[in-house]
């Protein structure tokens, strides 16, 4: 029957076109890091006729089936579990570098061991008006450089609140653009090119919606995706057509609270759990620099009490304030400075209060020997996390290029299969032509 | 691109991530070499950098106590210079006392004995009240000075307190600034105290004829003096001793300075040889890579249909 043959190469030439279409498109996205590799579903058409005892095929070609996605919902799941942790250790190494930055560069400990140098320098000649000036004039510095470093520490604090705030916005516009997506899956038509687009879109949103709070996907059989939270509990994001409202609570410290719908939620990982764990962690530094500024402010103001000032009379409080943010110089002028102890009459070179002071300053439980051991912990803790963001890119390149390797493009496949196809095309026409010559020669029958 | 699942993509990516380490490994090496600093932020090695501030610690207050040192040294030099010339009045003050015990010097000469004498108490008083370089009282302990006055009676009093005060030249080791007033100039003469100023004006009033006999005058004085010589000379050698002492002090402070400059430079510094051997290495392993990453990408079947 050459009709039939005609139809059957028709079928093979349009499945050949179809496919080329879907490679076109393959190539055209190859950069695209959201698109997933599609390929044309077929299916052999055969037109059985089994009436009556001489039952005969008749063959009908190739039907065309629907655009299929490659799907690799494991690998899917593995590469946001590992973009999760990786963003959550980034987000809070960047707080960490901050407050890093902050307390390093206003050199702090360098200030105090400037100012426990200008008082072991007070010592060898105390009623010089000259090394009391300086002396004062450190203090000054000190004063200044606590509450430059109270500044900076506060400003990397605001940057990274701002930084939730912002991230938490569009994290709320990504969950109501799943509800969307998920309203939209239901209605698509199976083996649509436009369905698995919106799968496409689906997983982008999946994969920034896991950069940051972990989270554990489902998905129903119309391919729409349930979102919950990773943790305990574990509340629910997206669900079908309905997204929830996140929000973020700061405390007075400074730290940050999540709620899902007004219900205290506990993420466990993911950017904003780094950023929380690094807001976290600058609280717990602002609690030590305060502490060291107490130190310094009550061993200074005690020395001053138990001692007397050039002109005999008793010492006042060298600093008022009581933390890193309100310390300030309350002496006006060097002769108050209170070397002697109470007591001694004026103009007295006795240094037994200043000794008291520097062995306060300098003590092994004093505010030098605490900046050290906050600096110390800050930058271990900062190394700590470098390390771990080390071993986590890894884990996540290795998971991102295996999805990459399942659902990307491979241009070398793809241009195999231009010519591939582009034969098969060839083919089906050539077997057009030769139903076309079998109709002439039975045409042409005398 | 060898393999056939290797999604062009993962490719670039992958090619892209490995440069960019190479890349970042040789700033970091850079920066490394043009600072002079191994370590930039605290965070690339804790331990080294906590090691670092305690070595700044040592060296600020070193720089202060070898400052303090040499101030030192410079006080007491000054209180030794004056002891020794409060010996040498002391001796001259010997002489015109033997000369004025002579039973033959009539009263003319012995009161020009008694004027230079009391010339000698004048200069003494001065030393006595002899200022260091920060205009401070020498002997007057840490008192504010000055350390002797002249009461109503016109007799010479201690004004100052019987504590030296000390000075921190190195942890741990603190000198005494100097000697007291009392200890240069007072002293204990058959059983009864007295001071270097009393001996000389009894003498001097002896010889201008207001008490006693000016040759017994004469011979208690020799007494007095030869124990007021006796306790300058006394300070001086105390003196000289510590300024010794200041001066091994300062010796150990240069070495110490170099041993931490050392240890500083080891822990802090780059090795450059090392970091220069690291950057060509690296350097080459970038341009390697950036060289096959432009020849691989180009190997793509499209250019064979």
């Amino acid at each position: 029957m050459p009709v039939a043959i005609i139809n059957i190469g028709r079928s093979g030439a349009a499945a050949a076109r179809a496919s080329l279409e879907l490679t076109a498109q393959n190539i055209a996205n190859a950069s695209n890091p959201d698109y997933a590799r599609r390929a044309l579903s077929q299916s052999e058409f055969v037109g059985s006729a089994t009436i009556g005892v001489n039952s005969a095929d008749s063959l009908g070609g190739v039907r065309i089936g629907g655009v299929s996605r490659s799907e690799s919902e494991l690998v899917q799941i593995q590469a946001r579990n590992a973009g999760s942790d990786l963003a959550r250790t980034e987000a809070q190494l960047v707080g960490m570098r901050g407050a890093e930055t902050a307390l390093e560069q206003s050199r702090l400990f360098e200030t105090l061991v400037e100012f426990e140098a200008a008082l072991v320098r007070l010592e060898s000649d105390p009623t010089d008006p000259t090394l009391r000036t300086v002396t004062l004039e450190s203090a000054r510095q000190l004063a200044n450089t606590f509450q430059l470093a109270d500044r900076s520490l506060s400003e990397t604090r605001r940057l990274v609140q701002a930084d939730v705030t912002a991230e938490l916005e569009s994290f709320q516009v990504e969950l109501d653009e799943l509800a969307r997506i998920n309203r939209d899956l239901v209605a698509a038509r199976e083996g649509s090119a436009g369905r698995a687009s919106l799968l496409d879109q689906r997983d982008a949103s999946l994969r920034s919606i896991s950069e940051q709070f972990g989270v554990s996907v489902t998905f129903a059989e119309t391919g729409a995706a349930e979102v919950r939270l990773t943790g305990t509990p574990s509340p629910v994001l997206v669900s079908g057509g309905t997204s929830s409202a996140i929000s973020a609570a700061f405390a007075a410290d400074g730290t940050v609270t999540f709620a899902v719908d007004g219900q205290p939620a506990d993420p466990t990982s993911g950017a904003m759990v780094g950023r929380a764990a690094a807001l976290l962690d600058q609280a717990g530094l602002q609690t030590e620099l305060d502490d060291i500024a107490a130190v310094v402010i009550s061993s200074s103001n005690s020395a001053q009490a138990s001692g007397s000032e050039l002109d005999g009379s008793p010492g006042q409080p060298l600093f008022a304030g009581s933390s890193a943010g309100t310390i300030t110089l309350a002496l006006t002028a060097g002769e108050q400075l209170a070397t002697a102890p109470a007591g001694a009459p004026a103009g007295s070179r006795d240094t037994t209060t200043l000794g008291n002071l520097i062995n306060a300053i300098g003590a092994s439980t004093g505010p030098i020997a605490g900046a050290d051991t906050m600096l110390l912990g800050l930058s271990s803790r900062t190394a700590g996390l470098e390390t771990r963001r080390e071993g986590l890119e890894i884990v996540a390149q290795a998971a991102e290029g295996q999805l990459l390797a399942e659902t990307g493009v491979n241009l070398d496949d793809e241009a195999a299969n231009l010519v591939r196809l582009q034969q098969a095309f060839e083919a089906n026409g050539r077997v057009i032509q030769v139903a076309v010559d079998i109709f002439d020669t039975v045409l042409n029958l005398r | 691109m060898t393999t056939v699942s290797t999604s062009t993509g993962a490719y670039y990516q992958r090619s892209l991530s490995q440069m960019n380490g190479l890349r970042d490994a040789l700033e970091r090496l850079q920066n490394q070499i043009a600072t002079g600093q191994r370590i930039e932020r605290g965070s690339e090695d804790p331990a080294a950098a906590s090691r670092l501030r305690a070595l700044t610690r040592v060296e600020t207050l070193a720089d202060i106590q070898e400052e303090n040192a040499a101030k030192l040294a410079q006080d007491l030099t000054f209180a030794a210079d004056e002891v020794g010339g409060v010996a040498d009045l002391l001796i001259r003050a010997r002489e015109l006392a033997i000369r004025g015990g002579n039973d033959t010097l009539d009263e003319v000469a012995r009161a020009a004995v008694a004027e230079e004498l009391e010339q000698l108490g004048e200069e003494l008083f001065d030393r006595a009240n002899s200022l260091t370089l920060t205009r401070e009282p020498l002997f007057a302990g840490t008192a504010a000075g000055p350390a002797y006055i002249r009461d109503a009676a016109g007799v010479v009093v201690y004004n100052g307190n019987n504590e030296n005060g000390a000075v921190p030249v190195a942890s741990g080791t603190e000198i005494e600034r100097g000697v007291t007033g009392p200890e240069v100039f007072e002293f204990e003469l058959n059983g009864a105290p007295t001071t270097t100023f009393a001996v000389l004006a009894d003498l001097v009033d002896a010889f201008r004829g207001n008490a006693g006999n000016p040759a017994t005058a004469s011979v208690a004085a020799i007494d007095g003096l030869d124990a007021a010589l006796d306790a300058a000379s006394r300070n001086q050698a105390v003196l000289g001793t510590r300024l010794a002492w200041v001066e091994v002090i300062e010796q150990n402070q240069a070495d110490r300075a170099i041993a931490t400059a050392e240890q500083r430079s080891e822990v802090g510094d780059t090795e450059l040889a090392d970091a220069l051997a690291r950057l060509q290495q690296t350097l080459t392993a970038l341009e390697a890579s950036q060289a096959s990453f432009a020849r691989v990408s180009t190997l793509t079947l499209f250019n064979a249909i």
